[in-house]
């Protein structure tokens, strides 16, 4: 670790290694319920166990996102962070609010939370991903603007490189779009359309740049590769993000009351969008290709790598299959669009914050890489659990396109929950490999307390 | 200097296509708006749709419904279920919850009163009649 | 291509791109998106043939025929600028680069007046398939432009101010690039759309 003030990326690398593992127990929760359907009930139902399902994941990556930008932007800049303290203090407010608000799910019926918290002064609930309380709604951007006012003030008083600075547009893209989510008119369609202002734009959009700025940084202190030409295909490849991403947005507004123009500004559009990753791919690879030095940390290599391969898959593949206009109208809202939706965070988002956590954690503790023992472990881990998202990724698809056939396109069409039965089997399947997994991030965590050599340069 | 590829060039095709296509979409964001009376059923969002809304907000419905295909793929999709069913039976469906089969999935007993089922059945209702490029397939959502 | 046609590399390098490498990253990804909206259009255009040709014949083609003169003319005279600077003509290049604006110009007031008559219409993008494509796409495009003219404005502000020379001009080469892909692209559109049925 180059600055002292680097440190503070540790709690944050912690906090989401656990709020991640909660995510995963309540996916494996809501996986049981889709087959015993009364699991948990009336403790905990479906609807609530996919809202902590999901807040987790958006807060975990956060906590990764945060973590990582306090880590690499002062390495990048060349300087202290501006103030550690208050990067300390944004941290602890941002756990406790998120655990009090994930509590607050898990306690309180989701009506009299809404009541508590001041929802009928600001009606900004109850929307998928959005279910925030309005205090934490507005802790989040409180805890977003201190953290970009730190960020800037670091950036501004030291070296700017294309790292720091994608990283810091790619940050401050994230507080502003989130910024829609106060946006609530009771006009559906409105409604609908610049909630993905938020969504959309965040996870094909801005977060893109923050992946990006991560890998980037990884690479260049993994493979010794020059920087200038890191840089350069960092600006390229996120350049096709956006200018493919930002009107991709269209795919979202084929059937939702919006102008049926969007079925061809979304299809052609979107139809670009696997472009940057599969150059993201090829990025990851040659520049590990071109390596100029063996770095002790083949774990945080193989994720480096991972990322790519499974951004490219979950986003760019499982993304284009459904994004076409006419096969959208299908898929819309089908088992489909969950198994994209699972690959593509993990692929994407999941895996470039493990892929930070795995380069810095080591420096973090003292040591350039963990012992090869430990590493060994996190990567059974690592392959425990992309080749189980895989498999939960093609069991949802399955899914999928058996529902879509009963129920949207066979002569006479079943029901939603007829539908559901039959797919039951695929359910099951999925079920188990999320076990898979469960058993792999297990390992991963465990990968932390391994002991032994400290792994030496080859 | 021919075929050179420069940093400075990167970054500037960055800002410049981000800038560019950003302004598009507000483009087409703004047309959008301008279309939007002709499609988003607004005449039929009443007070008592209104209301409707916020009850579906307020009891997470999106947390195992989808609403025009966006939501949670747990449930039944809500955005026809007011051409699908009809008012009566929403209204008793919802007040017959949970139904407690072992090992059906279960929806719980929100304690609505009669006015705000009304509400909620109004908000489908306005949801039923918005202009969705005839999606869902069939009636079956 | 026409591109690289109007624009041969320097005898030393024969077999390059001009300009930087970057530009034609965003050059393949706009002509790509193009490429894809017309065959998107063939493909529309053929399930619809009355609808189109109707609707085709309220387009102004004169308005639009003027408008491709302008965009090649201006075409040739980025050509002539990017020949000035090969040749170390700084104030020369700026010249042409902004006659080329323009022209560029003129094709943005013409156009403006050819929506602006739609407008007053009632015709919008959600009027039919055949304004969808004929007002977004030509609307995409007017955006292009427009860049291309900040483009060359910039670039010609650069050489009047000496900030090119005969041996380093890659920036002239780069902005030229883009604008004869604007250019070839209105070269495909105007057929398409104002003419062939």
């Amino acid at each position: 670790m180059k600055y002292q003030s680097q440190a503070v990326a540790k709690p944050y690398f912690i906090a989401a290694i656990g709020l991640f593992l909660g995510q995963i127990l309540f996916g494996l929760i809501m996986g049981l319920q889709y087959v015993v359907g009364d699991y948990l009930f009336p403790a905990i139902p479906f609807n609530v166990a996919r809202m902590v399902h999901t807040n987790l994941l958006i807060v975990w990556l956060l906590f990764g996102f945060m973590g990582a930008a306090y880590y690499l932007i002062p390495e990048e800049s060349e300087r202290e962070l501006y103030s550690p303290k208050l990067a300390l203090a944004m941290f602890w407010i941002f756990l406790v609010a998120g655990a009090a608000t994930i509590l607050g799910y898990l306690l309180v019926p989701y009506a009299t939370l809404a009541e508590m918290t001041g929802n009928d002064i600001l009606a900004t609930m109850g929307r998928e991903f959005l279910e925030q309380p309005l205090p934490t709604k507005v802790g989040i951007v409180i805890v977003a603007l201190a953290m970009l006012f730190n960020l800037s003030m670091t950036v501004l008083k030291g070296r700017k490189t294309a790292i720091n600075l994608v990283m810091l547009l790619g940050l401050w893209g994230l507080a502003i779009f989130f910024l829609f989510s106060f946006y609530n008119p009771a006009n559906l369609v409105k409604d609908k359309f610049y909630w993905w202002w938020v969504v959309h734009l965040w996870v094909e959009g801005v977060w893109e740049l923050i992946m990006g700025a991560m890998l980037a940084f990884v690479l260049i202190k993994v493979t010794g590769v020059d920087r200038e030409v890191i840089e350069k295909w960092l600006y390229i490849i996120i350049a096709m993000a956006l200018i493919s991403g930002l009107i991709g947005t269209g795919h979202h507004y084929y059937w939702i009351g919006t102008p049926e123009y969007w079925q061809w500004w979304g299809s052609v559009f979107s139809a670009m969008e696997p472009i940057p990753f599969f150059m993201m791919t090829l990025f990851a690879f040659n520049m590990v290709n071109r390596r100029r030095r063996e770095h002790p940390n083949q774990a945080a290599v193989l994720w480096a790598l991972g990322t790519g391969v499974m951004a490219f898959l979950g986003a760019g593949v499982w993304g284009f299959l459904h994004t076409l206009a006419p096969v959208n109208f299908y898929t819309h809202g089908s088992q489909i669009t969950a198994a994209h939706g699972h690959m593509a965070f993990y692929g994407a988002y999941a895996m470039v914050v493990l892929t930070m956590i795995s380069y810095t954690m080591p420096i973090l503790r003292g040591r350039e890489a963990n012992s090869r023992k430990a590493q060994v472990m996190e990567m059974w881990a690592f392959w425990l659990m992309t080749i189980a998202m895989v498999f939960i990724t093609l069991f949802l698809t399955a899914a999928g396109i058996l529902q879509i056939w009963l129920q949207r396109i066979a002569a006479e069409p079943m029901g939603f929950m007829a539908a559901q039965d039959q797919v039951a089997l695929f359910y099951w399947m999925r079920e188990i490999t999320g076990l898979v997994f469960f058993t792999g991030l297990t390992l991963y965590i465990v990968s932390f307390f391994v002991k032994g050599e400290e792994a030496r340069a080859s | 200097m021919s075929s050179a590829f420069t940093k400075s060039a990167a970054r500037n095709i960055f800002y410049g296509g981000a800038v560019f296509f950003f302004l598009l979409l507000v483009g087409l964001s703004f047309d959008t708006m301008q279309t939007l009376p002709k499609r988003d059923n607004r005449e039929n969002l009443n007070e008592s749709a209104i209301r409707g809304k916020h009850i579906w907000e307020t009891r997470n419905c999106i947390g195992c419904h989808t609403l025009l295909g966006e939501g949670a793929y747990f449930a039944p999709e809500l955005g026809n279920v007011y051409t699908r069913r009809g008012p009566d039976f929403i209204k008793a469906w919802i007040q017959s919850q949970p139904t407690g089969v072992p090992g059906r999935r279960q929806m719980p007993n929100f304690n609505l009163t009669d006015a705000q089922l009304d509400d909620l059945v109004e908000f489908f209702k306005y949801t039923a009649g918005i202009d969705t490029a005839k999606w869902p397939p069939n009636i079956e959502g | 291509m026409t591109i690289a046609a109007t624009l041969p590399a320097s005898p030393d390098q024969p077999r390059t791109l001009p300009g930087d490498l970057a530009i034609w990253f965003f050059i393949f990804a706009e002509l790509l998106v193009f490429g894809v909206f017309f065959l998107a259009y063939a493909f529309a255009r053929a399930r619809n043939v009355e609808l189109f040709d109707a609707s085709q014949l309220q387009l102004d083609r004169i308005s639009g025929a003027i408008n491709t003169a302008l965009l090649i003319s201006s075409s040739y005279f980025v050509v002539r600028a990017v020949d000035r600077i090969r040749h170390g003509a700084s104030r020369a290049c700026a010249g042409w680069l902004v006659a080329a604006m323009a022209l560029g110009g003129a094709f943005l007031v013409l156009k403006l007046t050819e929506f602006a008559g739609k407008f007053a219409a009632g015709i919008t993008m959600s009027t039919n398939t055949f304004f969808m494509f004929y007002i977004g796409l030509g609307f995409f495009h007017f955006m292009h432009v427009v860049l291309g003219m900040i483009i060359l404005g910039w670039v010609a502000h650069k050489a009047w101010r000496g900030g090119y020379s005969a041996a380093d001009h890659a920036g002239v080469e780069t902005g030229a690039s883009y604008w004869h892909m604007v250019d070839l692209v209105w070269i495909v559109l105007f057929p398409l759309i104002y003419v062939m049925h």
